[in-house]
């Protein structure tokens, strides 16, 4: 294998616009108080104003700025999907490290957990662990990386079932390498990019989730998230007889297919590029 | 044999999920009776030791978990979920009377998703390349990304609230008189169309991926040059020596996806307050319903459970190369 950087210039023409993207939301996310012109939890105007010069995507029933409330959702979305995925991306891939290389009984223990996760429905679940458990953002991050690692570790785990038959590995162990040095040397930079496109997957469908639970109700009610902007509208009486959603539901709906969109688009090319690599 | 195994891993996993029902309110913290007894906010009980003693006794909890989980099992083989608290009604009996309508939406939405997935993917596959298949894939992928509730707000605001195409919730209009049967099915489907087009429209892209790559596959095997130097037609070519294999990956898809479809289902139920169980499920959460939720849960993972052992039989049936 090659060893190259990645380079902007090897992705297609929609992963730049997708990479652009979500470098504007994330500045956006991590600067929110510096960008927003208005507070994000108070109100700045009166209610229902459409999209004008002041309020660029309008205000909500109480009066408060959309925009800012996207720009703060942001945040509380990009961090709620990037911790899960990186959580179930971790631990899916330690599992999948060691199910693979100690086979026997590990393997067969970790795999069938695997199964049982895989058959169970997950929405159901998250609404009632949801329900049970109380909504809180850490609730709900613990709740989505437990039903998240299962694709990681699968894919991590038949990574290694290859490389351990590989001729280098077989070399390496019979100098006498153990667990350590070969995860270390060989398999976590064979691992890593894999298990990058993978979280990244991940983020997009831990947002989506959260985007699900937030607008059934079980969304954290103190962090506004996107989910949650749209339960607030969908809740409110007027919100079909009125003009109202123009802005208050497409704003956050649009955002969240944007995002969306452009995580898929970016992992696609990555994985192109990671198999032209190999 | 194998089957045997498949069998006990089904049990097992129904097993872990009813165990899973049974522990996670004896998890929660605070119980029931300082619930019923105390004032509103405040966690002292008003009931004497001995009250909660009886009640305790009434309800079963007084004896060890094992026997608690035993009578518990018991009560579910016979189809007894317990009591809702907010309907007064038996859980059982709530569910069986909205779960026709999920299982509508599904049912529907899965053989229009799969046909049209199936039939423009091996299309697309046939004019591989060329500029109508670019376009195709890309608006299948787009599809394909956007998750089935996002699509149907989409559709709610878009045909339903603006245009006014289409009623804004709902299974069937409340109170209508119909003066056949034809009408009562003409008012379902109207209501139905949305969710039923929101879940079509997100799983279609998958089939249609799944199909395009094993009909290319298929086209790339020698008895397919073998067939057109026999001079037989595209159209026999495609349907009777490409479409009948390429369609098995296809087939166990479908099965496999039926979870996702669900979870699919509850979120586009409540976005038209479709009156199927997805809805029953937040109702039941709103006013913390526990009964009832769990007696949901259950049910979903059993039809779940149940559809993905008939895919393993289905499978193994059409496709013995499958081990």
């Amino acid at each position: 294998m090659k060893k190259e950087k990645l380079k902007f210039s090897s992705f297609s023409n929609s992963g730049k616009i997708a990479i652009l993207f979500m470098i504007l939301l994330i500045f956006m996310a991590i600067f929110s108080p510096y960008i927003c012109p208005h507070p994000y939890n108070l109100p700045s105007g009166s209610p229902f104003e459409s999209p004008n010069r002041v309020h660029w995507f309008g205000t909500d029933d109480l009066g408060i700025d959309l925009f800012s409330q996207i720009c703060y959702g942001a945040r509380i979305s990009l961090s709620v999907g990037i911790s899960t995925a990186l959580i179930a991306g971790i631990g899916g891939g330690i599992l999948g490290i060691l199910a693979g290389y100690y086979g026997g009984i590990v393997d067969k223990l970790i795999m069938r957990i695997v199964d049982i996760m895989i058959v169970l429905p997950d929405l159901p679940m998250m609404i009632i662990l949801g329900a049970f458990f109380g909504p809180s953002i850490k609730n709900i991050i613990f709740v989505l990386a437990f039903f998240s690692w299962t694709g990681p570790a699968r894919i991590i785990r038949s990574k290694v079932l290859s490389m351990k038959k590989e001729n280098y590995i077989l070399v390496a162990e019979s100098y006498g390498a153990g667990f350590g040095y070969l995860l270390f040397k060989h398999f976590i930079p064979e691992i890593l990019p894999i298990l990058m496109v993978t979280i990244i997957k991940l983020t997009s469908k831990a947002i989506v989730a959260e985007a699900g639970l937030a607008f059934l109700g079980l969304g954290d009610p103190t962090s506004k998230s996107w989910g949650l902007i749209l339960n607030h509208a969908i809740n409110f009486r007027g919100i079909y007889f009125t003009d109202f959603w123009k802005w208050w539901v497409m704003t956050p709906l649009i955002a969240i297919i944007f995002l969306v969109l452009s995580i898929a688009i970016i992992s696609r090319d990555l994985e192109k590029i990671l198999n032209e690599k190999l | 044999m194998n089957c045997i195994k498949r069998i006990l891993e089904y049990i097992i996993v129904f097993f872990v999920i009813i165990s899973f029902n049974f522990f996670i309110p004896r998890l929660m913290p605070g119980d029931p009776f300082t619930f019923l007894s105390s004032d509103e906010g405040s966690v002292h009980s008003s009931y004497t030791d001995e009250q909660i003693e009886k009640y305790k006794a009434y309800y079963g909890l007084d004896k060890p978990l094992w026997e608690q989980y035993k009578d518990y099992v018991y009560n579910l083989f016979r189809g007894d979920l317990g009591y809702s608290i907010y309907y007064n009604e038996a859980v059982s009996s709530i569910i069986l009377k909205r779960v026709i309508w999920t299982i509508g939406i599904v049912v529907v939405s899965i053989v229009l998703s799969s046909l049209l997935g199936i039939f423009v993917g091996a299309f697309s596959a046939w004019h591989r390349n060329s500029a109508i298949d670019k376009i195709i894939y890309s608006i299948m992928i787009v599809f394909s990304e956007i998750p089935s509730f996002l699509i149907a707000m989409l559709l709610l605001f878009g045909l339903a609230a603006g245009k006014g195409w289409f009623p804004l919730s709902g299974g069937i209009t409340v109170f209508g008189e119909y003066k056949n049967v034809f009408e009562k099915i003409k008012d379902i489907v109207h209501h139905g169309f949305l969710p039923v087009l929101a879940l079509v429209l997100s799983q279609t892209g998958g089939y249609y991926l799944l199909s395009r790559n094993s009909m290319i596959t298929v086209l790339s095997k020698d008895y397919m040059l073998t067939a057109s130097a026999k001079g037989l037609d595209d159209r026999r070519i495609i349907f009777r020596h490409g479409l009948k294999n390429a369609i098995l990956p296809v087939i166990t898809r479908i099965f496999m996806n039926l979870g996702s479809v669900f979870g699919g289902a509850i979120l586009v139920e409540n976005v038209f307050s479709y009156p199927g169980i997805g809805r029953l499920m937040r109702e039941a959460v709103m006013v913390r319903d526990y009964v009832l939720m769990q007696g949901i849960f259950l049910n979903i993972c059993i039809l779940v459970l149940t559809m993905n052992f008939l895919a393993d039989i289905v499978c193994r049936k059409i496709d013995p190369r499958v081990e």
